[in-house]
């Protein structure tokens, strides 16, 4: 029995849980509106997976190309999703993207720029005119570093190395966490008023992936446990471009960029494959010819852009395609090649590593490739789940009161398919709004209780692996497992009897984990951490799995073998998964509310 | 797959009065990175070993070590490059929490100590503040840091005196110094002129030589030296 009151035990307005761009955003945001904010995070501060981000953050600035504007940007996100996202977070979104990179910007971050100063855009996938603001390939960073430098300043109440175990409830309303520190292994308590959950993907419960390993699903688990809804979980985002080769860096992620800076894809004969293959959703965007797509590259805007640069879901299939067909390179992957542009440039090999050094340094140091000179083996790899928390989209409140979403782990921006560059602006949007909100809530609605007996429970069960003798199996092989499974059974081209049979899987998975034992003590003893990431992992999993069986169609990221067209039919809903009375998963599909007349006709007006 | 022996300086808290080393072999390729043959040795053999890693690719900073006595990150490292024996030991200077893993709050509090965030009461224009790519070029090289702590952890004037506000710190602070947008470039050269401060560095090379983002780390310091010269003449 855990004695409570040796239990730290911390009280703020609004707790915030991930520590990456969203969840910064977040705090900054609770605690310039007065709010006593708590961050908690499971690495040290700074280290969050959207350092990884490289391309830049999409917004429509119109420094590079004043065609741009929110209405273009509103339209290529409905595009890109397939129309199955949330319109008003699309709206607001694209509305709102400017102002927080200028922001961003006041406070000090770095950004490359025009030549008359302003902040410089580029081109990516699914975007009409260059809309990225960046520097270099190393956005996510810099975002990063002055959220934080600025969070910090601001006198944020800063938890790393924490991990949430469970949320606790007072009647309908979320009160507050349960959590552990990784050091010592000990337990702290945290009331709130409101909490936002920020913490990021379900990337780990793939085998190949970009993302990091905090990337267990942790808010989806959470948000799910304690009554939130879960939408689009069909949705996984497989960008085309991870490395294949060496194996161990199988996954890194290669940027959209390189395509942006004028890269192209082949096959092992050489064929520039993505040009077979034009959805007619936009074909009237596309380059014809290899040579326009060049001058779009290059910021000629009567040119097209080039089909590199389609959305990433059709460009991970045509790659699959090639893969399948006996066209793909030697490791299983197709070839990008940026070095091709010597053609164009004279001094390209200098403009790749200067425009691209991440990059270059990533190839040069673990393949011994250099980018300038040889093309690049790159296949899809997993890298972000469009699914997530069902928020609404002004305030990003779920359905439990007082519980919010932001970032990765709350669904509806970006429908069945994200637009490269929309995460980043994602972030700093919805990461904003869900702090102004939370802290509005927890102004309005005062203190909450926490109820012992039901941290006492989570305690208790998170200290059980301790006690168990277990088969021997640890909670790494189980996580491989799972990782093994959902590659195979539902990766990017999905059909019913895999789905039942990794369904299966991980019903097994999770009965196993029950048992899972773990040796040694609480201090930081990283195979409990795992252990208690299972269960979160398993959710995410099982709802991923559950959706694509009642998606019916191929749509966006979800490829159905079995249904290879897409089914107007099933474009009228997203399907929503919730725990049921008896704990077992329930999935509904949930109508999509027409949109405003003025928002359709923006749609209308963009087709052109 | 070759044999690789890894020799690891491992130390808990609760048993070891002082850390002992203790060998594993693995199987790695040469082209597997040096975290690779450590999470092998945590999957498979011993899941207690701990570690710091995140992202796994050179960009979080978290898995900087000791290999074979320089510090790496553990993520950027190849085999081939370290040979078929490997020490790695934690990075030096800070308290030791469990094997691998340090305590970085003193790390983190060099870090604050320079004031590491935007100064600049002007009000923020409508649009965005222009900058030359002129003015934005000059202070790029310290805005690449991830602060994993592996120059800090290798300058021997911080080994020596752990109050040494080590290079981490300046070069963040050079970044605000030179960034034409802020206007506290005094308040931070203030702070750093002083015995704990650049006048520490040796100008050793320690630190250029361990970043793995090949900033220029002596290069940023003797422009922050310069700095303090010649605004107090």
């Amino acid at each position: 029995m855990t004695d409570l009151d040796s239990i730290e035990q911390y009280a703020y307005d609004v707790l915030v849980i991930g520590a990456g761009g969203a969840g910064l955003r977040a705090a900054v945001e609770a605690s310039a509106c007065g709010a006593r904010v708590g961050l908690v995070c499971k690495s040290l501060l700074g280290k969050a997976h959207t350092v990884m981000a490289e391309g830049g953050i999409a917004a429509s600035l119109a420094n590079v190309d004043e065609r741009d504007g929110w209405r273009v940007h509103f339209a290529d996100t409905m595009r890109g999703g397939q129309y199955l996202n949330s319109w008003r977070m699309a709206e607001l979104h694209a509305k709102e993207a400017p102002e927080r990179v200028r922001e961003l910007e006041a406070w000090g971050a770095l950004f490359d720029r025009t030549r008359d100063g302003r902040i410089l855009q580029r081109n990516f996938g699914g975007h009409r005119y260059p809309r990225l603001a960046h520097v270099g390939d190393r956005t996510g960073l810099e975002m990063i570093r002055v959220l934080q430098d600025h969070g910090v300043h601001q006198g944020i109440d800063v938890h790393m190395e924490c991990t949430v175990l469970e949320l606790v409830k007072d009647g309908d309303r979320v009160a507050g966490a349960v959590a552990y520190e990784r050091e010592r292994g000990l337990f702290r308590v945290f009331s709130a008023g409101a909490i936002i959950l920020a913490t990021g993907g379900i990337g780990r419960a793939f085998k190949i992936t970009s993302n990091s390993w905090e990337y267990t699903g942790d808010g989806h688990g959470l948000g799910y446990r304690a009554g939130a809804e879960l939408i689009d979980m069909e949705f996984v985002q497989f960008h085309p471009t991870g490395m294949v080769w060496p194996p161990s860096v199988r996954g890194l992620l290669v940027t959209e960029g390189v395509r942006g800076e004028g890269g192209v894809l082949l096959n092992k004969e050489g064929r520039r494959f993505m040009f077979d293959d034009v959805p007619a959703l936009y074909r009237d965007q596309t380059a014809d010819s290899p040579e326009e797509g060049w001058r779009y590259t290059q910021g000629d805007r009567e040119a097209r852009r080039p089909p590199e640069l389609l959305t990433r879901d059709h460009v991970a299939r045509c790659i699959v395609r090639e893969v399948r067909e006996g066209r793909g390179s030697p490791h299983g992957g197709v070839f990008l090649d940026i070095a091709w542009i010597n053609e164009h440039l004279s001094n390209s090999e200098e403009h790749i590593r200067r425009k691209l050094p991440s990059m270059y340094h990533q190839f040069m140091r673990l393949a011994e490739i250099d980018i300038t000179k040889v093309p690049m083996e790159i296949g899809p790899t997993t890298h972000y789940a469009m699914g997530g928390i069902r928020v609404d989209p002004d305030s990003q409140m779920s359905g439990v009161p007082g519980l919010f979403a932001a970032g990765e782990c709350a669904a509806g921006l970006h429908g069945a398919n994200r637009l490269g560059g929309n995460s980043l602006s994602d972030l700093l949007v919805f990461g904003k709004r869900a702090g102004e909100y939370a802290a509005r809530f927890a102004n309005e609605n005062g203190g909450t209780t926490i109820d012992g007996s039901e941290v006492r429970r989570s305690i208790d069960a998170a200290l059980e692996p301790f006690s168990r003798d277990g088969d021997g199996t640890g909670a790494y092989q189980l996580q491989f497992e799972l990782q093994e499974k959902m590659q195979n059974l539902a990766g990017i081209v999905r059909r019913e009897e895999e789905l039942e049979e990794a369904l299966a899987s991980i019903a097994n998975l999770s009965e196993r984990a029950q048992s899972v034992a773990v040796p040694g003590n609480r201090e930081y003893n990283p195979g409990w951490h795992t252990a208690l990431d299972l269960p979160n992992l398993l959710t995410a999993a099982e709802a991923v799995v559950r959706a694509g069986q009642a998606r019916k169609e191929s749509r966006g990221a979800h490829f159905r073998d079995d249904y290879p067209d897409k089914d107007p039919e099933s474009g009228k809903f997203n399907l929503v998964v919730r725990r049921g009375s008896d704990g077992e998963m329930v999935l509904e599909e949930r109508p999509i509310v027409p949109m405003p007349e003025a928002l359709q006709q923006i749609i209308e007006e963009q087709q052109q | 797959m070759p044999m690789v022996t890894l020799r690891i300086q491992r130390f808990d808290p609760e048993n070891d009065q002082r850390p002992v080393y203790r060998e594993y072999a693995v199987n790695a390729d040469p082209t597997d990175r040096v975290l690779d043959a450590i999470n092998s040795v945590k999957w498979y053999q011993d899941g207690s070993l701990t570690y710091r890693r995140s992202c796994a690719h050179g960009i979080c900073g978290s898995d900087a070590m000791r290999i074979n006595g320089a510090n790496r990150l553990a993520c950027k490292v190849l085999i081939r490059d370290v040979g078929a024996k490997v020490t790695i030991e934690p990075l030096m200077g800070f308290r030791v929490i469990k094997d691998l893993v340090v305590d970085m709050e003193p790390f983190f509090a060099q870090f604050r100590s320079v004031l590491p965030y935007l100064i600049n009461d002007e009000g923020a224009p409508e649009r965005e503040r222009t900058q030359s790519v002129h003015e934005r070029e000059v202070y790029d090289d310290t805005t690449k840091c991830i602060l994993c702590a592996a120059c800090t952890t290798s300058c021997p004037s911080f080994w020596a005196d752990e109050n040494f506000v080590g290079p981490a710190a300046i070069v963040n602070a050079h970044r605000f110094i030179f960034d034409s947008r802020d206007k506290a470039a005094a308040e931070r050269l203030d702070i750093l002129n002083d015995r704990e401060g650049v006048w520490r560095c040796r100008t050793v090379f320690n630190c250029t030589e361990a970043c793995p983002r090949e900033i220029r780390i002596t290069k940023a310091i003797g422009e922050v030296k310069k700095a303090i010269l010649s605004s107090a003449r």
